[in-house]
């Protein structure tokens, strides 16, 4: 049996981390949470990570700021970007910058799904 | 020595009777010199007259024996002219005097008379010669003088006597210029003998640079046979020369050929000097007048100074600084620049040199001889006048009319010796003269400056200055009030010029303030616009104030300020303001509407996936109760925390404490109106207040209710933005309203609104997008509500919208007026503060 593909979640919000996790398990998808970008930098899963579901606004290194540093790293990681924020100019903004897909908190379990289907499509 | 004719004269016992041919000669040639002559004794008795005399006077002379020859004299001028006499005769003195003599037809004429007397051997008084001659054409006429007197010199001793009784050199010179005879004052000018003057010629004093003109005219006359006068310098025996007016012509013999030339020399030194020195002055003072540079004017007073003086002297003018400390310029173009130069800049306390002792002294220094002066054997004046071949000085301080050192005047001599009286007077009128041109300039100078300031200033300051006489309407404005009105300078004034300036709507207000002005004679400070050729628009200030002229006419005095850049300021800062205010406003609520947002997104992301998962695990085979069950679990908890997000947000809006104060509503409103002018100008909003008098007072924040007010007033601002098909009217009103409530109404002609929607108008998170005109509302109702109050709005019957609050009005005895009640204070930095704090 192949092992699941690991989606991890990068987010300053605790219900987030309590409740995407169990969702991406449900999906199918093996799931990681971290509260922080350092965090999951310095963590084993950055390089297993097939697809990362990233927090826009948190303390310290914000996701565009990961996004830019796993660049770096040349880790091309997809991103699905989420946001509490609804701020309609940010979106385009992501998706120029290479990001999968930008949603809006909050957003259904089947728009989530698609934006991993299309993340992970790209692959 | 010999003479061409002799002479005797008269009837009387003279020893020329010896000789009847020349009497004969004689009487023809007194009779045909253009002047009068006569002889009379001591007692006044006449012996001799012309033939011109008895053809003068009508009268023979026996007629003017039987009379008396005074009898021709005006009777006015007998008794000086007695006088004159009898001391001359005292004195052995010629007598020179201007009289008016009768005529055979009865009128006078006036005539020079001079009167020799003639002494005998035993210096005894013989006779009288006298010679008048008509100058009452102010004709001086020395030929015959001159003619006469060499025909009455018949014998050497007669001539003398005759002759040095003029006062002037004559001479007698040969066809060929050599000196024949001469009279007393060649000798004593010359300091020579006759002797010692045979076979000169009368060139040899003469001044080098004259002698090319004398001998021109002297050929000139030679050529033609006819008299010259030229004026020329001779050098006198202690080495000075002098000038002379030079009269020469010729003595001709019977057959017409010229024998002699008669010379009479008049000295005119002194009108001389002084018509070089009156010239000089003027030109001075006319440079100083029309402005030339003051070291232009020193210059030429020492060219004319040099001119004045005699030879091998130079002046200078040395000039003090304007701290007065030490030498600033020094003037002295007939000086070598290598001396003048090494002068200036010394200090005056030094006192190096007679010059700068002089100043340093403030009293005349003369140095007589710069050589051997012991004072200047330190020091490198000395050495540095030697070598400009300088021999002796005089140096005098320069005052103004106060007193006051202005510099120093030096006359240079290449010679050594003192200052003569001549010197002295010289340097008396010259330092007057440098004094006056040295004050002058100065003054000028300052003047110039003080008005280059003035106009600088008022050009920095935009404002131009005028006066107006009212009696005459002549109007004098300076050259910045020109530029103000953007009028060409020097263009008379007058209402009809203006008129082509003054702003067509202010006209009428400016021309009733020209009147009340003229009729009252107040002070008057009003402002008015221009409107200029090119359609631009300038604000002016004016303020006059009222003076009586010297006659007693009114005048006004006054400034006009060019406030448009000051205006146009004020206004960019006043958008400027508002502008940031209202982005300010803006922001600060954007702000915390998506604040709120994010807080409120938060659980319900959480509410979503939760939800979703719970789903998904009871729909799973086999379903994952647990799960499910925590999933949901989950999704109460996030509910809940959305919920303690909205709670949150209507305790911010509805406990937080403030300051509660009596107040009047009217006051308060006045302020924010103050602060809102500015802003209501510029929207063009013509704002109409109804504040009631006597309006009870109210408890309550006043920062607070202001705001509310402000709020009200912004909102009507912006609903009024786009109106242009009517006027933009804001109307401010308080009033008492039922129960003992106070009332404020904010009513305007903007867009208004649908009267369905006047709910929705004030809901927290209406409309976040539009300037947050929803929270604004919002919150003016929570605070006027924790006023005990209520906040509405109505459309209007035509435009726009009336937005009201009514408050109840403070009650007599309430207490706890000093403690702050509870009472909601809804600013955005809090709100978002007390949001964060989760």
């Amino acid at each position: 049996m192949a092992m699941p593909l690991l989606v991890s979640v990068v987010d300053d919000d605790e219900s987030v981390r309590e409740s995407l996790p169990d969702l991406l398990r449900e999906l199918g998808f093996a799931a990681r949470a971290f509260s922080s970008a350092q965090e999951f930098l310095a963590s084993e899963s950055a390089g297993n990570t097939r697809c990362l579901i990233l927090d826009v606004a948190m303390p310290g290194m914000s996701g565009p700021d990961l996004q830019r540093e796993l660049a770096l790293r040349r880790q091309e990681i997809p991103i699905v970007f989420i946001t509490a924020q609804p701020d309609d100019a940010l979106r385009p903004r992501l998706l120029a910058s290479g990001a999968v897909e930008c949603l809006f908190k909050p957003f259904s379990d089947m728009a989530l799904c698609e934006a991993l289907h299309t993340a992970l499509r790209l692959r | 020595m010999c003479l061409p004719s002799t002479v005797g004269a008269s009837s009387s016992h003279d020893d020329a009777h010896s000789n009847p041919g020349m009497e004969n000669d004689l009487s023809r040639i007194l009779d045909d010199l253009p002047a009068l002559v006569w002889t009379a004794l001591p007692d006044g008795d006449v012996d001799f007259v012309n033939q011109r005399w008895c053809d003068y006077t009508g009268l023979t002379l026996d007629a003017a024996r039987a009379l008396g020859w005074q009898t021709t004299i005006h009777p006015v001028h007998r008794p000086e002219l007695a006088e004159r006499w009898r001391s001359s005769q005292a004195s052995g003195q010629p007598v020179e005097a201007e009289v008016p003599l009768r005529r055979f037809d009865g009128e006078y004429r006036w005539f020079l008379v001079r009167s020799c007397p003639l002494a005998g051997a035993s210096t005894q008084l013989l006779k009288w010669s006298v010679m008048a001659t008509d100058n009452h054409d102010k004709r001086s006429d020395e030929a015959v003088c001159a003619r006469w007197w060499l025909l009455s010199s018949g014998r050497e001793a007669h001539f003398r006597a005759i002759c040095d009784g003029i006062p002037s050199l004559i001479s007698l010179v040969t066809p060929a210029g050599e000196v024949e005879i001469v009279n007393r004052h060649v000798l004593e000018y010359f300091d020579v003998t006759p002797e010692s003057l045979k076979g000169q010629t009368t060139t040899d004093t003469l001044h080098m640079d004259d002698l090319p003109k004398v001998m021109a005219a002297w050929q000139g006359s030679v050529e033609a046979g006819v008299p010259y006068q030229v004026e020329a310098r001779r050098r006198r025996a202690d080495g000075v020369y002098c000038w002379f007016h030079m009269h020469g012509f010729p003595l001709r013999d019977v057959q017409g050929h010229i024998v002699y030339w008669f010379l009479l020399e008049r000295n005119v030194d002194e009108r001389k000097r002084a018509v070089a020195l009156l010239a000089g002055e003027k030109h001075v003072l006319e440079m100083v007048a029309t402005g030339v540079a003051l070291t232009k004017v020193l210059d030429a007073l020492c060219i004319s100074s040099d001119a004045t003086a005699e030879e091998c002297s130079s002046s200078s003018v040395l000039l003090l600084d304007r701290t007065r400390t030490s030498v600033g310029y020094v003037a002295g173009p007939g000086l070598p620049s290598s001396y003048t130069r090494s002068l200036e800049g010394r200090a005056v306390e030094s006192g190096e040199g007679p010059c700068v002792l002089a100043a340093s002294l403030k009293t005349q220094v003369i140095v007589s001889d710069i050589q051997s002066d012991p004072r200047w054997q330190s020091g490198d004046w000395q050495a540095l006048a030697l070598a400009h071949g300088l021999r002796s000085c005089c140096c005098s301080p320069i005052f103004s009319l106060t007193g006051e050192l202005l510099g120093v005047f030096t006359i240079y001599r290449r010679e050594v010796g003192s200052p003569t009286p001549f010197h002295q007077a010289l340097i008396e009128q010259f330092t007057h003269i440098a004094s006056i041109a040295i004050e002058r300039t100065r003054s000028e100078e300052a003047l110039r400056r003080s008005e280059a300031f003035l106009a600088e200033a008022q050009h920095l300051s935009s404002t131009g200055s005028f006066s107006w006489r009212v009696a005459t309407g002549e109007v004098t404005w300076s050259e910045e009030a020109y530029r103000i009105f953007e009028l060409a300078p020097a263009l008379p004034v007058t209402l009809e010029l203006l008129s082509t300036r003054i702003h067509p709507e202010d006209w009428l207000a400016f021309k009733q303030q020209v009147e009340r002005s003229r009729r009252d004679g107040r002070d008057v400070e009003f402002e008015f616009r221009l409107q200029l050729p090119n359609h631009s628009v300038k604000f002016l200030r004016v303020i006059s104030h009222r003076s009586r002229y010297e006659s007693g006419d009114l005048e006004y005095a006054g400034a006009i300020q060019d406030l448009t850049q000051r205006r146009l300021a004020e206004d960019a800062v006043g958008k400027l303001r508002s502008e940031l205010a209202r982005v300010a406003r803006i922001t600060s609520l954007g702000a915390l509407t998506a604040s709120i947002a994010h807080e409120v997104n938060q659980p319900l992301s959480g509410i979503f996936t939760n939800a979703g998962t719970c789903l998904r695990m009871l729909n799973s085979d086999p379903a994952n109760i647990d799960g499910a069950r925590e999933t949901a679990r989950r999704t109460i908890r996030d509910a809940r925390r959305a919920s303690d997000v909205i709670m949150r947000l209507r305790a911010l809006f509805g406990k937080k404490s403030g300051t509660m104060e009596l107040l009047d509503l009217n006051e308060a409103t006045r302020e924010v109106i103050a602060l809102s002018l500015s802003e209501l100008q510029r929207s063009g909003v013509a704002l109409l207040t109804q504040l009631t008098e006597s309006l009870p007072r109210v408890r309550g924040d006043r920062v607070q209710l202001q705001q509310v007010i402000m709020n009200l007033v912004l909102n009507a601002l912006e609903a009024m933005r786009g109106v242009d098909d009517r006027p933009r009217q804001l109307v401010i009103r308080t009033e008492p309203d039922e129960k003992d409530h106070v009332r404020l109404t904010v009513e305007d002609s903007g867009v208004g609104f649908e009267p369905q929607g006047v709910d929705r108008l004030f809901d927290a998170f209406y409309t976040t997008k539009s300037a947050g005109m929803g929270i604004g509302l919002f919150v003016s109702r929570s605070i006027i509500e924790n006023h005990q109050g209520r906040l509405w709005a109505v459309p209007n019957e035509g435009a726009g919208a009336t937005f009201s609050f009514s408050i109840p009005r403070a009650r007599d005895g309430v207490t706890g007026s000093d403690k702050p009640d509870a009472i909601p204070r809804p600013a955005v930095t809090d709100a978002m503060h007390a949001l964060r704090r989760s």
